[in-house]
């Protein structure tokens, strides 16, 4: 037997590899992350102060003169802006070299100039012209930004999730990776990604957008589903239709139809999100289109993926 | 489509380094991250009574040294490596607390079988032992192995091969006995 399921899972399961991985399961944690000591590198002062009571009073004189000089300098969290070109606003004040854009500013600029904003250490975004940006949060495990209109591009080093884009219909989420938002004068966004991923989140909705694809949102429906760059037209506008136009049975029928019939292997991340936004009656034609494209794993059934079962889909998408 | 894989490559180096700055959300991501490959490589050398104690010293002990990472982008092999490294100390220095952890084995609640399939891994050669429990404890592929520890793919697959040839034979002389 070859042991391709003892590598990596695939291939033919081998029972005893199984049985062992059932039984030696109950062996795992589930012991939370430790309390972690309030003062990082505590050990190496401590000696220290073991050693000279003066060395410590003198140590807190320090420390309550730093205190109290942050104290007085304490501002609200800002992100440095340059202008790469003409003079983008912060505010009511134009900047001609550089800035900082405080939580609850906005930036904007006109039709002449761009700007580039550093993200603290994680990364940064270029600013287009025709834009207004404003900066919500600067927390270090939350930074975000609200785009109410004009186009964006991001390059974020950040682990998953420590950066988002507001958008008037939905939320950008970096999941690590280089993209482009743009944002009409009707609040339409539409989300582009280069590499990585972004995760494009509404109430209840939620489109993983990979490298080399896109994804559209309208206020008040919010994100649609993720299409790839180089989807034929016809699949474009099929899949418009079905996201955001139709709304009769007959009329998403005959988009659904188009979208399945222009279906081709790499938009199998695309019918994978229908799964689970079409109606009930729609699903079993998106199965068996996607069945065709890519097909189930072993154990994912067309009665599970009916009633939408979180881990046959998730099974699904990991082939 | 392979999103989760997409998402384990993210940045250890930028969590390892605003770790070290105190933060200690990013202290908790890598934790999330590596603490089945640091219970895995610590439940293969040490009685397993005393593993979810040791996999917070060695965290905490990873904290304290996060200076010493020369390399940000190797924080899993450094981590691997401490909690190797954790491991020996911890028989070259508590004798008696092995013997107390194998009576309190008596009372452990988990099932007897996986605790004697468990001892009976625990009895192979170190190389094997650690790549069986990281992939038949904690779950972990083989790939996912070699990209927490920093072993080569190549390692890893014939450690896994060889040691659960190993096994087998141990786990039948056993039943034959």
């Amino acid at each position: 037997m070859s042991d391709d399921y003892l590598w990596d899972g695939s291939g033919e399961p081998d029972p005893e590899v199984e049985r062992l991985e059932r039984l030696l399961a109950t062996l795992r944690s589930d012991r939370p992350a430790p309390e972690l000591p309030e003062n990082l590198g505590l050990r190496k002062r401590s000696v220290l102060f073991r050693h000279s009571i003066q060395l410590a009073v003198a140590a807190a004189a320090v420390v309550l003169v730093i205190a109290g000089w942050f104290l007085l300098r304490r501002e609200r969290p800002s992100w440095e802006v340059v202008s790469l070109e003409g003079t983008p606003r912060i505010g009511s004040e134009s900047i001609s070299a550089s800035g900082r854009l405080a939580v609850g500013q906005w930036l904007e600029t006109d039709s002449s100039s761009r700007a580039r904003i550093s993200i603290g250490i994680i990364g940064e975004v270029h600013v287009d012209p025709n834009t207004r940006i404003r900066l919500l949060k600067a927390g270090a495990d939350d930074h975000r930004l609200a785009l109410a209109r004009g186009k964006m591009h991001a390059a974020i080093w950040a682990p998953p999730r420590l950066f988002s884009v507001e958008t008037p219909s939905a939320v950008a989420v970096d999941l690590g990776c280089t993209y482009t938002l743009e944002v009409d004068e009707a609040g339409i966004s539409l989300l582009h990604v280069t590499s990585g991923w972004v995760a494009f989140e509404t109430e209840g909705r939620e489109s993983f957008v990979p490298a080399g694809a896109l994804c559209k949102t309208r206020p008040g429906i919010g994100a649609g589903t993720p299409y790839r760059e180089d989807a034929s037209e016809a699949f474009r506008l099929a899949l418009t239709r079905l996201d955001f136009e139709e709304r009769s049975a007959d009329g998403r029928l005959v988009a659904l139809d188009a979208v399945l019939a222009q279906a081709e292997k790499e938009d199998a991340f695309t019918l994978w999100h229908l799964l689970s936004r079409v109606r009930a009656g729609e699903r079993s034609r998106v199965f068996d289109r996607l069945q065709v494209l890519v097909p189930a794993p072993p154990g994912v059934t067309r009665e599970g993926v009916a009633r939408l079962d979180r881990q046959m889909l998730d099974r699904w998408w990991d082939r | 489509m392979t999103f989760p894989l997409a998402l384990a490559q993210s940045d250890n180096a930028f969590l390892a380094n605003a770790a070290r700055k105190g933060d200690r959300p990013a202290f908790g991501l890598l934790y999330s991250r590596f603490a089945r490959m640091v219970h895995g490589i610590l439940l293969a050398r040490v009685p397993r009574s005393e593993v979810d104690d040791l996999v917070q010293d060695v965290f905490l002990l990873a904290l304290r040294r996060l200076d010493t990472l020369r390399d940000p982008c190797a924080f899993g092999p450094w981590l691997a490596m401490i909690a190797r490294n954790r491991a020996t100390d911890y028989h070259r220095r508590s004798r008696e607390t092995t013997e107390l952890s194998e009576d309190c084995a008596a009372q452990d609640p988990r099932p007897a079988e996986a605790l004697a399939v468990l001892s009976t891994i625990q009895k192979l050669p170190e190389a094997y032992r650690e790549t069986l429990v990281l992939r038949l404890v904690e779950g972990m592929s083989g790939p996912e192995i070699a990209e927490r520890t920093g072993l080569t793919p190549a390692s890893v697959r014939v450690n896994l091969h060889r040691g659960m040839k190993l096994l087998r034979e141990k786990l039948e002389g056993r039943e034959a006995s």
